[in-house]
């Protein structure tokens, strides 16, 4: 909250006569809004998580413990902990507040298929799914922005009319269409990178550098393969965003001080054309988590995606449920970031209401 | 004229007409159209084209290409190249169905929440924002998980979750057009609620429409064929995702070559299917929308 | 030192575009301003003036330029953009006319305001930005506002930062584009004190760009007029707003509402043409009242204006040489004889002009020989001494019947009396064309029904066939001028057309009688002893006492700064008669009540 001391000395920010009085106001207007928004789609996303399968016609839940039904545990241990954990034979009120309850404590429940708790599971997948998705989201994000801006800026020529053209087709391509192209293409057919996983099972290291050069090779084809699945997207709205910002009036005014061109293009077009693109951010990371799960599965990644795929071909429902959270989770950070970074990058959103 | 000269002669003060939108598509529109006619004639006339039932186990399994399996066989025997045409079907019905269905709650809720207003609309607008913001495969995947693995729960889940974006878009479009002097014209005549959404706004909305619902299959398709790779697909129903699901499940799949006319056939068609869609549904829309026509 | 030579931008449509023709920006302009001078430019929006600023930066983008600018004798590369950088800002600048959405929102004002002075003059971060901060104060600025951002700022304080920006290198040469576009008055006249203060700083040459009169009168000693993408008159500044020589010119000063104006306002009939496709020759010509068929065929090159105008180094491109007087009366005078020796002069010496498309008005007591003035031009009798001439032609002495008095017509006091009872409504409008034997009975007919539709009458056969007897003043009235307007003259004379009328039927004619000359081109003569309703309509105001003209000037000149001692006591009668009312029978307990 740097900006605090700027708003007081500028006379058009609040008008308050106390600095602890601009904070409050300050904390009122700018954080409790998207607070309540991000709240309450957290708490949404709970609900929903403990609705559905209590929702779904043939209960789900209580078939875990039928013997009847196909998916019944034969596991006695499992199947008492799953009872318990879900309450199933308290009214549904209860199992929620009880639901809520493990949330607090971080008891995201036990893992049918893999014997451990959701949570433990989680904190071993969650930093490879990190280690995969936060370079390529970057990664993204950059080349994105090099080649949107330069792509508007000579907009209708031949450069620009290719690159539209290649990533429109290539934003239509879904991510694991896109890594099985590239498996089949370096994997396979020329075998220079690793299958799948994310380092070479049973392998002993001589030493860090080792280990870092095997981790790496293995997650060069899912990192470019992530990387370009969202690249398509991220480019064409940089491009548009570019091409936006190049018909305002001040980029006129711009070129008319006599700047150069890289000042025009950098200086004031992208640094324009960056507000659009942060805006948008949430619906990006949505594209990365359908990614993540996709390139993961395929390449056998042991990240929160494959987690999730394999908790989904053994009907491990407090697993899947863990991921579902954890995802949901992720986006709404990213979303938090995303608003922060705006009114960062923005001056007028730091004005006050 | 260039975008400056048009610039330049609205301050001329000329009372230019709105001129009627020239209907001229992109050549990719055609070729995607082209495309998509295709493959509709493909899955349509499935039983009649595939040399052989999907289903049926008359090969050997894993076999070359031959004569009488122009792909080979999968590891159970089944011929590949019936496998493909018939998975045509499925990707297209499935992206329709789908599609659909979402355009349809898209435009209901989109229009009761533009006409409204107040805290219908506001709730209607949380619960877009929501979706938007909840990651859609997670939540699919979950909701397929307890729904079981059918066509129609691939069609619903995909259906009920692709709404929102469209039903933004539609809902901003019905709030100008309410307010166009044509459409309070009708209603100082005494016209319904009813009739102003038949006669003035659905024609209005067909365009955007159109275009939502062919790149809204297009997702729809893509969904499904996601879903299908992981394996929450209709296991009965062998779409191209599923397809190249069983081809990676086999064991040491990849130190023989059937990659080839396996998992490429497959991946190349869904690619192919997708494009076509997305050319069609970006044709549409620039028609739809004067304003991105001439940002391209 | 600033030389512009037939400067051309043309937009040329998109290649797929095969229907639509180049836009005529700028089509041959050719001025030039000299050093230390202020040079105005005045035109209608879409004139071309906006394009202009722009194509001597350079930053017309998708256009094709020809043509020449020189500053200092060096040419600008103006196609060049890589050579054209180095001009910019350091050579000349420009205040772009929107300056609410022209600085960028995300760096602060003092940011943008360093950026050129580093780029330029390549000073130190520190040396740059008290540079920056000087010039925000010498343009008025609070101190704190060099970190604050665009949107904080107000309109008139982004106007000022804006200009404050554009010194920022110290250019030879200062465009200002609408400076006070969109600003309220108060802001106004405090940015033009400060641009007034500037150029008496830095004695720098300066463009100022306006469609505001008012500020390019205090701004500008010359200004040139651009029309269509040509530019159509340029002279001294005064002169120009005082004594306009181009119709158009004309149109545009008489159309700005200044605060002494007490007309109302009428623009200048017909659109502007359109820019893709002008018309072949002059490019006012469809919308001028004084056209001939050579305005139509050939584009007018700026030369002299015609010997009514001053000399002072003004140009006009006007086939005619500028607006024409079309009426000239010359020492009238007419001696009455009665009852033997008796003379009486009731009208002496008259002098006054009227010019293609004026109204003017001729006020002054009953007696005072206004009505005698008008039958004299008309010719309704003969002068003894001096000339009327109309187009050039002298009137006086011409018999009654020949044609050129049909280019005159007289609307008279009294309806009643003017109209024959005898003839119906038809037969009195078309009379005119019945004597002069112009087209078919049927073609009479049309022009007939056209011309009383135009003064708002009904059209069926059941009026039309009726006799006057019966319709009021006001109706009666109209018949007169529809009567007057079947010849189509160039110059109609009303002589107090509506002292016989109520104040409604009368505030309607007037009204009638205004749009009609300016919808028809013509110029007209209004003749009244009522200053208030002839302040409404009239261009210049004639005011005659005992026979002679004793003042006449620009109507608001007139009305607010009278010279002669008569015009002065007629305006102080007029005023006197809008004293409050006494308040009376108010009672004690009423106001009580009330207040």
């Amino acid at each position: 909250m740097g900006t605090v001391g700027n708003e007081q000395s500028s006379p058009n920010a609040i008008s308050t006569t106390s600095g602890l009085q601009a904070v409050v106001a300050m904390v009122r207007v700018r954080w409790l809004r998207p607070v309540a928004l991000y709240g309450f789609t957290l708490w949404a996303m709970l609900t929903i998580n403990f609705l559905l399968p209590r929702a779904m016609p043939g209960d789900p839940l209580l078939a875990l413990v039928d013997q009847e039904s196909q998916s019944f545990v034969r596991d006695e241990n499992v199947r008492q902990r799953l009872a318990q954990y879900y309450g199933l034979d308290q009214p549904v009120w209860r199992q929620y507040l009880a639901y809520i309850g493990h949330l607090a404590h971080g008891d995201l429940g036990w893992s049918i298929s893999q014997r451990a708790p959701v949570l433990k599971l989680i904190s071993i997948h969650l930093p490879w799914t990190l280690l995969l998705m936060i370079p390529s989201v970057a990664l993204s994000t950059a080349l994105s922005l090099i080649a949107g801006v330069n792509a508007g800026w000579v907009r209708g020529s031949v450069l620009d009319r290719g690159l539209v053209s290649l990533f429109v087709i290539s934003s239509t391509i879904p991510a694991f269409l896109i890594g099985l192209f590239l498996l089949l293409v370096f994997s396979v057919r020329f075998g220079w990178l690793p299958l799948a996983g994310a380092y070479t099972p049973f392998r002993l290291y001589h030493g860090v550098l080792d280990q870092f050069s095997d981790v790496l090779s293995h997650l060069t084809l899912p990192m470019v393969s992530l990387t370009l699945t969202m690249l398509g997207r991220d480019f064409l709205l940089a491009r548009s965003s570019m091409i936006t910002v190049l018909g305002e009036e001040f980029m006129l005014v711009a070129r008319g001080k006599g700047l150069s061109e890289r000042a025009l293009k950098y200086r004031h077009g992208l640094r324009n054309a960056l507000l659009p693109v942060v805006t948008r951010f949430a619906l990006q990371i949505g594209t990365a988590v359908t990614g993540v799960v996709l390139i993961e599965s395929l390449f056998a990644y042991p990240g929160m995606g494959r987690l999730m795929f394999n908790a989904v071909t053994a009907r491990d429902y407090p697993l899947i449920e863990g991921c579902f959270l954890i995802a949901g989770l992720a986006v709404l950070v990213a979303n938090i970031v995303a608003d922060m970074s705006y009114a960062w990058l923005d001056p007028r959103t730091r004005r006050d209401a | 004229m260039t975008e400056t000269a048009a610039r330049w002669s609205t301050v001329a003060h000329q009372e230019q007409p709105e001129t009627k939108v020239r209907l001229r598509f992109p050549r990719l529109f055609w070729l995607g159209l082209v495309i998509l006619l295709l493959y509709g004639i493909i899955g349509l006339f499935a039983p009649v084209l595939a040399p052989h039932d999907p289903a049926a186990f008359d090969g050997k399994p894993l076999e070359y290409p031959s004569a009488n399996h122009l792909l080979g066989t999968n590891d159970i025997g089944q011929d590949l190249l019936s496998e493909i045409i018939f998975g045509a079907r499925v990707s297209l019905l499935v992206g329709i169905t789908a599609s659909a269905v979402s355009v349809v709650i898209a435009t209901l809720l989109a229009t009761i929440a533009a006409y409204m207003g107040g805290w219908i609309d506001a709730a209607l607008m949380r619960v877009t924002d929501l979706l938007i913001i909840i990651p859609r495969l997670p939540l699919m995947i979950l909701l397929a998980a307890y729904a079981g693995a059918s066509l129609a729960t691939t069609i619903l889940v995909i259906g009920l979750l692709g709404w929102p974006q469209l039903a933004r878009v539609v809902r901003a479009q019905v709030l100008s057009l309410r307010r166009r002097p044509h459409v309070n014209a009708a209603r100082l005549f005494g016209a319904s609620a009813p009739y102003v959404i038949r006669r003035h706004l659905i024609p209005a909305l067909l365009p955007i429409l159109a275009a939502g619902f062919v790149t809204h299959a297009g997702h729809a398709a893509m969904m499904e064929a996601g879903l299908a790779f992981l394996g929450l697909g209709d296991p009965t129903m062998k779409s191209w995702g599923l397809t190249i699901r069983y081809a990676l499940n086999v064991k040491g799949f990849f130190f023989g070559d059937q990659w080839l006319w396996w998992i490429l056939p497959a991946g190349f068609n869904l690619a192919m299917l997708l494009m076509a869609f997305a050319f069609v549904g970006i044709g549409l829309e620039a028609v739809a929308n004067p304003r991105i026509r001439r940002h391209r | 030192m600033l030389e512009i030579r037939d400067l051309h931008v043309h937009y040329h449509p998109a290649a797929d575009d095969t229907s639509a023709r180049p836009v005529r920006a700028l089509d041959g302009v050719s001025l030039r301003v000299e050093h230390g001078e202020a040079l105005g430019i005045i035109g209608e929006s879409g004139s071309g003036k906006t394009t202009l600023a722009l194509a001597l930066m350079g930053l017309v983008r998708g256009a094709r330029v020809h043509g020449e600018v020189y500053l200092h004798g060096q040419r600008l590369p103006l196609t060049d953009e890589a050579s054209m950088r180095q001009w910019r800002w350091l050579r000349i600048a420009l205040s772009f006319q929107s300056a609410g959405s022209a600085f960028d929102p995300v760096y602060t004002i003092g940011e943008q305001v360093v950026e050129p002075i580093r780029t330029h003059l390549r000073f130190s971060r520190e040396a740059a930005i008290a540079r920056a901060r000087d010039l925000l104060r010498q343009v008025g600025l609070p101190a704190e506002r060099f970190d604050h951002y665009p949107h904080q700022l107000s309109g008139g304080e982004k106007q000022r930062a804006m200009i404050a920006m554009a010194l920022s290198c110290d250019p030879e040469l200062l465009i200002l584009d609408e400076p006070t576009a969109g600003l309220d008055v108060l802001t106004r006249a405090a940015l033009v004190d400060l641009v007034l203060r500037l150029r008496e700083r830095t004695r720098m040459a300066m463009i100022v760009i306006a469609h505001d009169l008012g500020d390019i009168a205090r701004l500008c000693d010359r200004t040139a007029v651009l029309y269509a993408g040509r530019m159509l008159e340029i002279g001294s500044t005064t002169e120009i707003l005082d004594d306009p020589a181009h119709p158009y010119t004309w149109g545009l000063v008489n159309a700005y509402p200044l605060i002494t104006r007490t007309k109302d306002l009428w623009g200048i009939r017909g659109l502007a043409p359109d820019p893709a496709d002008p018309p072949r020759g002059c490019r006012f010509q469809p919308r001028c009242t004084q056209s001939i068929e050579e305005c139509c065929q050939k584009v007018p090159s700026l030369g002299e204006p015609a010997a009514a105008y001053g000399k002072n180094q003004r140009l006009v491109a006007c086939h005619r040489g500028g607006l024409l007087t079309m009426l000239s009366v010359d020492g009238l005078r007419k001696v009455y004889r009665c009852r033997g020796r008796q003379t009486v002069e009731a009208v002496r010496n008259a002098t006054i002009q009227i010019r293609e498309g004026e109204v003017v008005g001729l006020v002054g007591e009953s007696g005072s020989g206004k009505s005698t003035l008008a039958r004299l031009i008309v010719g309704l009798e003969a002068p003894d001494a001096g000339s009327v001439r109309f187009e050039g032609e002298e009137l006086a002495g011409r018999r009654l019947s020949e044609l050129a008095r049909r280019r005159i017509q007289l609307i008279f006091q009294d309806p009643y009396e003017a109209l024959s009872p005898r003839l119906t409504v038809m037969e009195l409008i078309r009379e005119p064309l019945d004597i002069q034997r112009i087209g078919s009975r049927r073609d009479r007919e049309d022009r007939v029904r056209e011309v009383l539709a135009a003064v708002n009458l009904p059209t069926q056969p059941a009026f039309l066939g009726r006799y006057t007897d019966g319709l009021s003043g006001g109706q009666l009235q109209r018949i007169a001028v529809a009567r007057a307007l079947v010849l189509q003259p160039k110059l109609i004379i009303a002589d107090e057309p509506v002292s016989m009328l109520d104040a409604s039927e009368s505030a309607k004619l007037i009204r009638l009688l205004k749009r009609l000359q300016n919808e028809r081109g013509m110029a007209m003569l209004f003749i009244s002893h009522e200053l208030a309703l002839v302040r409404k309509v009239a261009d210049r105001i004639a005011v005659m006492r005992n026979g002679e003209i004793v003042e006449f000037r620009p109507s608001h000149l007139v009305l607010s700064a009278p010279r002669h001692p008569y015009t002065q006591s007629l305006i102080a009668a007029s005023q006197a008669l809008l004293a409050p009312m006494p308040m009376t029978l108010v009672s004690d307990e009423r106001s009580l009540v009330h207040s």
